[in-house]
């Protein structure tokens, strides 16, 4: 399988079933604002990574993580330090 | 819970030809080497690159690229296992291993029992230097007699293949001494501390 | 069931679904229509997880796009067959009907679009990439709704377009509906139309234009999206209103 540079970056879009889990929202319908750069993005928009690890959720603009969230058998880890805030 | 159903005829195509001893519990072979980054890939040029060993803020050693490339190389072969459940069989790398980095920067021991491995892209991840002298870790630059490409890593990352392999840094930049085992970016959300795939350390609280 | 923005999200859960009927689309493409018994719904463009487990248990999973509008009792996949991939081969090769697997969806706030959101419909394709856009389209034929509507879609050959016969039945009957073809790799005999990928003219030349306000959806590998919503925001289409889905490996 060829691994182009681009190829492993996704939406946010692709990490809903994940996100679900934690949330009582659709939280990739959700606005939020990068608390680094003030870049206002739906959460479905943002670039994720490291999809089969878990989420990484970053900025489109600034690149820096917006979201982090982990699904173990053990448990859940979300991070929010990267947000502002989430509107849904 | 109910079990789900078996699809039938469906078998991973990742069983290769491996011996079971070989292939820690519940891991598969792959010919392929999938890319995992939990960011974009920086863009590295070897003007700027450096690499340092710290603690506690004191610059215990620091490399040019040049200098790094002077130091003893060593070539590396090696079964490496992503936590995601694939392993690739027989890799071949060179690098620097981990104890001659230390003997270059006069440190006749490690300063602290734990090192964190500093990525240029800003990933973490924390180790025990037990998990990395004696031969058992190495910063490499070169895979398969190639310079590593940078989806991969390049130019230099860790190299630890007796862990999973999120503690392999990529993009190596600087390898701090520290005194207790502070998780870094995976560990800290929920993935094993250590992660020996011989014990199927993969999460916190396995 | 989610509402057209967002509403509260159901926990998901695995459910199984049976294989009702296989449609080939093309050399290397086909469509799994899934009896889903407990369904709930869903809106176009969400996607669906499958899960399918083997008799030693090792699980493969994957996520695949609904193509099929909610109108449609069925659930549509459309997957390509990947050479050296562990699922689609396994789909295409050795699924027959009164199979099962494990699907859990509808997922997905985000990439969405039903006739309430509004028109002007931009989609823009790129091999597929077209099937949550094809929901859609779908939704919108079912609805009756006809509001302008345009699908720019990108495939290597005429043989590879997916939906074909679908899409020109589509627009013979509906004038509203535009659905402009680019074959980047062979062209037919007395091809007039576009034979190349996708670049800003073709889309200057295609789209609507920003002052239309078109609601944009764009879907397909990676350096497709990411081309194609650049030129369209360097064409002035607002960023906000330009909505990517990248198709790539999500599976474990």
């Amino acid at each position: 399988m060829a691994e182009t540079e681009s190829g492993f970056v996704l939406d946010g879009n692709a990490a809903a079933g994940l996100l679900q889990e934690f949330f009582a929202f659709e939280v990739t319908a959700a606005e939020t604002k990068c608390a680094a750069c003030g870049a206002i993005q739906i959460v479905g928009a943002l670039r994720l990574y490291a999809a089969p690890m878990g989420a990484v959720l970053r900025c489109p603009r600034c690149e820096r993580v917006v979201m982090k969230a982990v699904r173990t058998p053990h448990g859940g880890w979300l991070e929010l330090t990267g947000t502002e805030y989430l509107r849904f | 819970m109910d079990d789900p159903p078996i699809s039938r005829g469906f078998r991973s195509n990742r069983q290769g030809q491996a011996p079971s001893n070989r292939l820690p519990p519940g891991q598969y072979v792959t010919s392929d080497f999938p890319v995992l980054s939990a960011g974009p890939t920086p863009h590295l040029s070897l003007d700027d690159w450096s690499l340092a060993l710290e603690y506690e803020g004191t610059v215990l050693g620091i490399w040019s690229w040049g200098q790094f490339e002077d130091l003893p190389q060593t070539p590396i072969r090696a079964d490496i296992h992503c936590v995601t459940k694939w392993s690739k069989l027989d890799t071949t790398w060179q690098g620097v291993m981990f104890d001659d980095l230390l003997r270059a920067a006069g440190l006749r021991k490690p300063p602290a029992p734990y090192v964190m491995a500093h990525s240029k892209s800003g990933y973490t991840t924390n180790l025990a230097v037990d998990d990395l002298v004696g031969g058992k870790g190495a910063v490499v630059t070169r895979y398969a007699n190639s310079p590593i490409e940078p989806v991969h890593g390049g130019p230099a990352r860790l190299f630890v293949p007796h862990l999973y392999f999120w503690k392999s840094a990529k993009w190596l930049r600087r390898l701090s001494f520290m005194e207790s085992n502070k998780p870094g970016f995976w560990e800290s959300a929920g993935y094993h501390i250590r992660g020996d795939p011989w014990k199927e350390e993969r999460y916190d609280g396995d | 069931m989610t509402d057209g923005r967002t509403g509260s999200a159901r926990r998901l859960e695995w459910q199984v679904a049976e294989v009702r009927d296989i449609v080939v689309e093309t050399p290397r493409v086909k469509t799994f229509l899934m009896d889903v018994a407990s369904w709930r719904g869903h809106l176009p463009g969400q996607h669906v997880d499958i899960r399918l487990t083997a008799e030693d248990g090792y699980q493969a999973q994957r996520s695949y796009s609904i193509a099929s509008p909610p109108e449609d009792e069925l659930i549509a996949l459309t997957v390509v067959r990947v050479d050296n991939g562990e699922v689609s081969p396994y789909l295409h090769g050795e699924l027959r009907g009164g199979d099962q697997f494990e699907l859990r969806g509808p997922i997905g706030g985000y990439f969405i679009w039903t006739t309430a959101v509004g028109v002007p419909l931009q989609l823009i394709g790129g091999g597929s990439g077209v099937a949550p856009l094809m929901a859609m389209l779908r939704h919108r034929d079912r609805r009756d709704d006809h509001g302008p509507a345009m699908l720019l879609y990108s495939s290597r050959s005429v043989e590879e377009i997916i939906y074909r016969e679908e899409l020109d039945a589509m627009t013979r009957r509906d004038r509203d509906l535009r659905v402009i073809n680019t074959l980047t790799s062979r062209q037919p005999e007395g091809w007039s139309g576009y034979g190349r990928r996708i670049d800003k003219a073709m889309l200057a030349e295609s789209c609507f234009p920003p002052e239309a306000s078109p609601k944009s959806f764009v879907c397909g590998p990676t350096p497709f999206v990411e081309s194609a919503s650049r030129f369209l925001v360097e064409l002035g289409h607002d960023p906000l209103s330009i909505k990517t889905e990248r198709f790539g490996p999500t599976g474990a």
